[in-house]
Parts: structure tokens; sequence; C-alpha cells
């Protein structure tokens, strides 16, 4: 029974990513002072991709040909492993570490695809999305322990509930604000990176995946805002917990605590331009201090 | 200024280096002419600003002798490109130049034509060839050479760079551009002035007030035309207009080189509001049309200045607000500040001009140093900064903003009242007089050359915008800045590619 939940969770979370995707791309035009795409541009552009037929340069090997498919196989897994109050899954195995991992194995396919067509900015993006990764990760284990220190364990479904119950505290506090900003960083926002940009030179994400077109961009795409919606989704089950009293069930509050922080990110990306590269680290040290904090605090 | 100092080719490098003193005074254009119907010679003209004046040099060659001549490029570095070109074009060696490479001619044009000599018939077709065009580049281990274009993301024109790279830095930048050269200075010729003067508004958009006037003022200048007092101050007018818009666009645009929306956004309102001005008061969007050798072409109504004047008013504050979005903004001015600095003394060695070059503390503006049309009656301030980066050549701007918003005004009020016709008869010319025509387009000087042949017609035509001189900058603002703030310091300058693509 669990797995026919899983998989529903799964499907309901990848017709709903593009959505989300969309909201941030509306509001962000709003907040511009432009009129912004349509909620559903997002669920157009990937049903014109998926139209096209893929162009491979006859120099890649099979990597080149696979990571788009892995890269949205993680996304799913993802998914599939994240708590959500949608059903109530029973699951013993949905370790966090996994969770992370996988998205990483997404990540780590990608940045091999990008060194293998052999374009500089393939090359330029993977490099910089690998020392961005490097910055991140530690911090972004750092502040998920605080929330596993307080659930004596990695199942994420332990940890959400925990958070929930613990109330809010100085500690959560911090770890919220850190968790905020690695969220920018691993949707690839500004200031850590514009995925709107047209410049190559300063590409990081974008970069990476310049030299796909068709089907493939179209699966990295919807990959890449369902890894948005997941981690969107963390920071709600881990951090934004708690739900005001009320008739109003959780899985509403959740969806509206999603739809926030999608405002959230497009007013973050509309207040301040993209960093210098090398500036970056200074940016992630100080959220590596807030989680550190964060844990003394508890 | 109709005298040339003549001289022999070979006396070309002396006399060039006197005029040079080590730099006291600079080289502002340097073309060549065949004039081999006229007396069997080529020759090679240097415009030089020395002190208050300008002095040209006519270094002649005999068509007999040997085609070259000596260059002066080890001394004066920004004569680079000019005898790059001159070489491309006309066939005339620079000896002793240290770069010789295939310049505006690119790997697909044959060896030994020569498309600006008079024998050379631009309807005939010309064989692809297969040269090379080898490219600077450094090399060594963890060195990778990064190309780029020449088509890139944006709408934008072709230009191919590589860059030199050990991880983000940029150790070496080297740029092929005219590759959409419209050889329109060779399709004029045997045009009529006034005819040709369609093709030369048409060089660039967004210097088509520039182009149009510096042809003119040449004409002018060689026929000895007076323009009407009123025409003056229209010219000035949309001048004017022209480094508005500009000026407040290119400050937009420099926000999409560190992806901040909001400034991209509201240059590109601010803009709109002008260009409409600019339709309402010419018919077109880019000031196409106004400016006509002899005079202007329209005038303007009370209504219009007025509304002018309203749309200034309108726009003060709203670009203040957006001005303010950066001044206080640390995360705006870590980008902007110690970014692609060019030093005083490179700018000065390549002859930077406008922007670039008052952004790194040289005091050059064409409109004050050798005023035309109704410039000296007028009361304007030159910006300058010292620091030479983004931020520099961003505050530079945006101080001319203020500048060019006090002088539409006081055209305004100074304007003389209509009196005759707004446009002066352009009489026959006696035929191979030549001259130059000069003006400060919102990038920088633009200086045009004309020698006129029979019956009024264009016998040579040399157009240079203020482009030219400041795209060799850019190789001395990248390197020692890291790869992804290159489009930040290449929109800063805001080169024009069509400008160079004469």
């Amino acid at each position: 029974m669990s797995v026919l939940f899983m998989l529903l969770q799964v499907v309901v979370l990848a017709v709903l990513a593009p959505l989300v995707a969309g909201v941030i791309k509306n509001t962000k035009g709003k907040m511009q002072s432009r009129r912004g795409p349509g909620y559903f541009q997002v669920y157009y552009d990937l049903r014109k991709f998926f139209k096209k037929d893929n162009v491979f340069s006859p120099t890649v090997s099979w990597i080149f040909k696979a990571a788009p498919y892995i890269y949205f196989a993680t996304a799913l897994g993802a998914a599939a492993l994240v708590p959500t109050l949608l059903f109530d899954r029973g699951l013993h195995y949905d370790n966090i570490f996994v969770l992370i991992y996988m998205l990483g194995l997404g990540r780590f396919f990608l940045a091999l695809a990008s060194l293998d067509a052999g374009s500089s900015f393939g090359g330029m993006g993977g490099s910089r999305e690998m020392f961005i990764n490097i910055l991140v990760e530690p911090v972004l284990m750092l502040t998920l322990f605080t929330v596993a220190l307080r659930a004596n364990g990695t199942g994420m479904s332990q940890m959400a509930s925990a958070s929930a119950s613990s109330g809010i505290s100085l500690s959560a506090i911090l770890a919220a604000i850190a968790f905020l900003i690695l969220t920018v960083a691993e949707t690839g926002r500004i200031p850590v990176d514009n995925p709107d940009t047209h410049l190559e030179l300063t590409m990081v994400h974008e970069g990476m995946v310049l030299e796909y077109c068709g089907r493939s961009v179209g699966l990295i795409f919807w990959g890449s805002a369902l890894k948005q919606l997941v981690t969107i989704l963390l920071m709600v089950n881990f951090f934004l917990p708690w739900n005001p009293a009320g008739s109003l069930p959780p899985v509403v509050w959740m969806i509206l605590k999603v739809l926030v922080i999608a405002v959230v990110l497009a007013g973050i990306e509309t207040s301040t331009n993209k960093m210098r590269l090398f500036r970056l680290p200074g940016l992630l040290i100080a959220t590596g201090c807030l989680s550190l904090l964060a844990i003394i605090a508890m | 200024m109709k005298e040339y100092k003549t001289i022999p080719a070979a006396e070309l490098r002396e006399t060039a280096y006197q005029l040079y003193a080590d730099g006291k005074n600079g080289l502002m254009s340097m073309f060549a002419n065949d004039e081999r119907q006229l007396n069997g010679n080529y020759a090679i003209y240097c415009l030089f600003s020395v002190g208050k004046s300008m002095q040209v040099i006519k270094a002649v060659l005999k068509e007999k002798g040997k085609l070259e001549f000596p260059s002066i490029t080890p001394k004066i570095s920004g004569a680079a490109w000019y005898e790059r070109e001159i070489y491309d074009m006309f066939g005339l060696k620079p000896v002793g130049h240290p770069d010789l490479r295939p310049f505006a001619l690119h790997e697909n044009w044959p060896q030994g034509i020569f498309p600006l000599r008079k024998d050379f018939n631009n309807k005939t077709p010309v064989p692809t060839a297969k040269k090379e065009f080898p490219m600077a580049g450094v090399e060594g281990e963890g060195v990778f050479q990064v190309p780029v274009g020449p088509i890139h993301a944006g709408i934008i024109e072709p230009g191919h760079f590589i860059f030199s790279q050990a991880g983000e830095d940029i150790i070496r930048l080297d740029a092929k551009l005219f590759f959409l050269h419209r050889g329109i200075e060779k399709a004029i010729e045997g045009a009529p002035i006034e005819r040709a003067f369609y093709q030369v508004e048409r060089i660039s958009g967004i210097c088509t007030v520039a182009h149009s006037l510096s042809y003119c003022q040449a004409i002018e200048n060689i026929a000895g035309v007076t323009v009407p007092p009123r025409a003056q101050y229209l010219r000035a007018l949309v001048s004017e207009m022209e480094r508005l818009y500009n000026h407040v666009g290119d400050i937009g645009n420099l926000c999409a080189g560190m992806g901040f929306a909001v400034g991209i956004m509201a240059g590109a309102r601010l803009k709109e509001d002008i260009m409409r001005v600019n339709e309402a008061l010419t018919g077109h969007r880019f000031l196409r049309g106004m400016v006509v050798p002899g005079g202007v072409r329209l005038d303007i109504n009370d209504q219009l200045s007025a509304e002018i004047r309203s749309m200034l008013d309108k726009l003060i504050p709203d670009f203040n607000e957006m001005i303010e979005l950066f001044r206080g903004n640390d995360a705006y001015l870590n980008r902007v500040e110690t970014t692609g600095i060019v030093p005083r003394q490179a700018a000065l060695d390549l002859g930077v001009v406008g922007i670039g070059a008052r952004a790194s503390g040289v005091d050059v503006d064409i409109r004050r140093d050798f005023p035309y049309g109704c410039y000296s009656s007028l009361k304007f301030d030159v910006p300058i900064y010292t620091s030479g980066d983004v931020a520099a050549r961003l505050w530079v701007r945006v101080d001319e903003v203020a500048q060019t918003v006090n002088l539409i005004r006081e055209i305004l009020e100074k304007m003389p009242k209509a009196k005759g016709p707004l446009k002066a008869a352009i009489p026959v010319i006696k035929p191979y007089s030549s001259g130059f025509g000069w003006c400060e387009s919102p990038q920088g000087n633009n200086i045009h050359w004309l020698m006129v042949g029979e019956n009024n017609t264009v016998y040579r035509l040399y157009a240079r915008a203020a482009a030219y001189p400041n795209w060799p900058a850019l190789t001395v603002a990248a390197p020692g800045n890291i790869i992804p703030d290159f489009p930040l310091i290449n929109k800063s300058y805001e080169l024009s590619y069509a400008c160079v693509d004469r």
C-alpha cells in the first residue's frame, strides 16, 4: 500500500512542480514592474520541449544522453521520499541522507555531461556548480542536523514531527534563515545564480545545460522544478512546521506555505543583484555560522 | 583645419612623433585615401589634437614607389587599429607595426584585393579565400582558451572573443570584429553628397544624430556654409536627446550584467518615455531624418517644447529614484567598484574617447574642446572620474544625464525665433576639396572626413565613430578580472559593433 502512496505522491508533486515555478516567475515579473509570464507558462514550455527532437553533438558519449534521464529520475526519487501531509505512508526508510545524495547524484551526472560536449560554457558552468556545491553541501548538512538532533534520528517523518512539536525557538528561527539562504543557492537563484540570464559567461546551472535541447532540456527543466519543490517542502516540513490552530486542514496550510516561500524567493531575487562569484564562500560561511549558532542555541 | 602638413610618407614617423610629443597631444584619427587619379599618390592623413587646435599630417606615397610607410604604432599605441585598417583596405604596409594580422577583412577575403582603392569595383563578386585568421592567446599549464561568439545569446551583433583563462581569471582577451562590415564608405563613393547622407545616417542606430551631424558639418565646413542659428539649436537639441536616451538606457542595461532586474526594467521604462518624445519630435524613435546637410528638416512648436519639458520634469525624479537604488546598495556597488579598471595612462595611450576616457581621468569632450554649432554659447560641465572602473563609467553617465537635462532646458530657452528657412542651400563645391566634421556622440567623439568629388559627389568619406578607439580598451579592462564579470565590463563601455562595421 505504501508503495502506491509513494507513487501517487511522486505524480502529484511532479504535476504541481511547474506550477510553483510558474508562480515564482509570475510574482517576479509583477515585482519588477512587468506583467510576468502566466502561472501555467512552464507547462506550455515543457509541452513545447517534449514535442521537439534531441540534437546531440557527434562527440558526446552515453553520459550526455543519459544525464537528463538520471537527473529527472533522481528528482522523482527525492519527490517520493520527501514527507508531505498528503498521505500517511508509515514509512521507515525516508532517510534525509538518501534524499540529499539522490539530488547530489543527479547534479553529479549533469556536471559530467556538461564536460562531455566539450563546449567552454558547459565546462565553466559545471565547474562553478561544483564549486558552489562544495560550499553548500556541508552547510546544508549542518542545518539539517539542527532538526535531526531534535528528532534523535535522520528519518524525515520523524524529523518533521519533532520540529512540529518543538515550538518556535531562537534555534529554530536561526536554522530557518540558514535554510532559506540554502534554498536560494540550491534552486540557482540570485544572488547565487541567475536563472533568467542570457549571458553565457555568467551562467552556472544554465551554462551546464546549455548544450541540451528538445526533450532532454524539457526533462532537465522539469527535474529542476521538481527539485525546487522538494527543497521548498523540506523548508516547510522542517523549518516552518507550525500551523496556526484553526479549522483548516494541515494540507491547505502546507500549500499556503509553499506559495508563501515561492513569493519570498521571488522577492529575494528582485531585491538584489548577483554576487561576485568569489564572494559566495562568504555568504555560505555566514550561513554555516547561523546553523552552528542554531545548534548551540538548542 | 583645411591646411594639411604634406610630407613624404618616409617622414611620417618623425613628424607624427614630434606632434605626439610623448603623449602630450593625442592622435584623434588616422586614415588613408586613394588619390592616384588626382596626383598619382596615396595619402595617409593623421589628425592630432595639439593643445587647443587640431593639426593634420598628410603623408604621401608615390603610386609607383614601395607601398609602405613607417608605422607610428610603436610609440602611439592608439594608431594600431588605424594602421591595420589602412593595410587591409589600401594595401599600404605600416612597416614596424607590431601586429599586422588581418583586421577588418577576415580569412575569407582574398589576398591582394584592396576594397577602398579606386580601381576596386564593389559590384564585382569577390572569390572566397581560405586564409588564416590567427587569434592571440596565452598557452601554458592550466590555461584554457574560451571562445565566445561570434553569435551571442542576446539580440546583439556578432563579435568573436577569445579569453585565455586560468581558472576564472582572464589573462588575455582578443577580439575579432567586423563580421558585418557593410562597405558603406565604399558604397557612397560617387553618390551625390545629399543622397549619400541617408546611408551615413544609417551607419548605426544609437549614433544616428552623431553620424549625420559629423557628416553634415564636414560638408558645411568644406562649402563654407553657415547653418541658420535656430537650426543649430535644433541640432543641439536632438544631439542631447540622443545622449539622454542612450545614457538612461545604458545605465539600466548595466544592471543586466549582474542580474539586477529592477534596474533593467526602470532603465527600459525611462528610455521608452524619452524615445516617445523623440518620435513626437522627429517622427522617428532614433531621431532619424532631423539633421540634414545645411540645417535641419523640422522645426518645433511651443506645444512640442512643452512636451519635452514635461518629459524632463517627470524623468528627473524617476531617474534619481533609480540611481538611489544603486548608490546605497552594497551588493550593487560591490559588483561595479574595482571591476574592469582602465588606468589613465592606458586610456591616453589608446586614445580612448568619451565616457571611457572621462571615467579614467582623461578630461576630453569635443563639445567643449572644439566647439561646433551653438555649443560655445551653452553652459555645461564635463564630469570626470578617476577610478577607471565600471562604477566610474556609471557615475560619468549619471552626471552627464543631469548635465544633458540642463542643456536641453537651456537650448529650449535660448533657441532663437524662426527666421527664414531652417536649411541653408549647399552650393556647388570645388571638386576635391576636403574637410572634417565632428561631434560628441553619446559614447565619445565622432569624426568624419570628407573629400568631395565632381558635381558635389562623395569622393571619399572616412567615418570614425567613438566605438572605434574604445574597443581596444576592453582588452585592457578585462584581464585581471574573472570571466563572469566580463559582460558587466563590456556593458559599461556599451560599444557599438555597427559603428565600426561601417
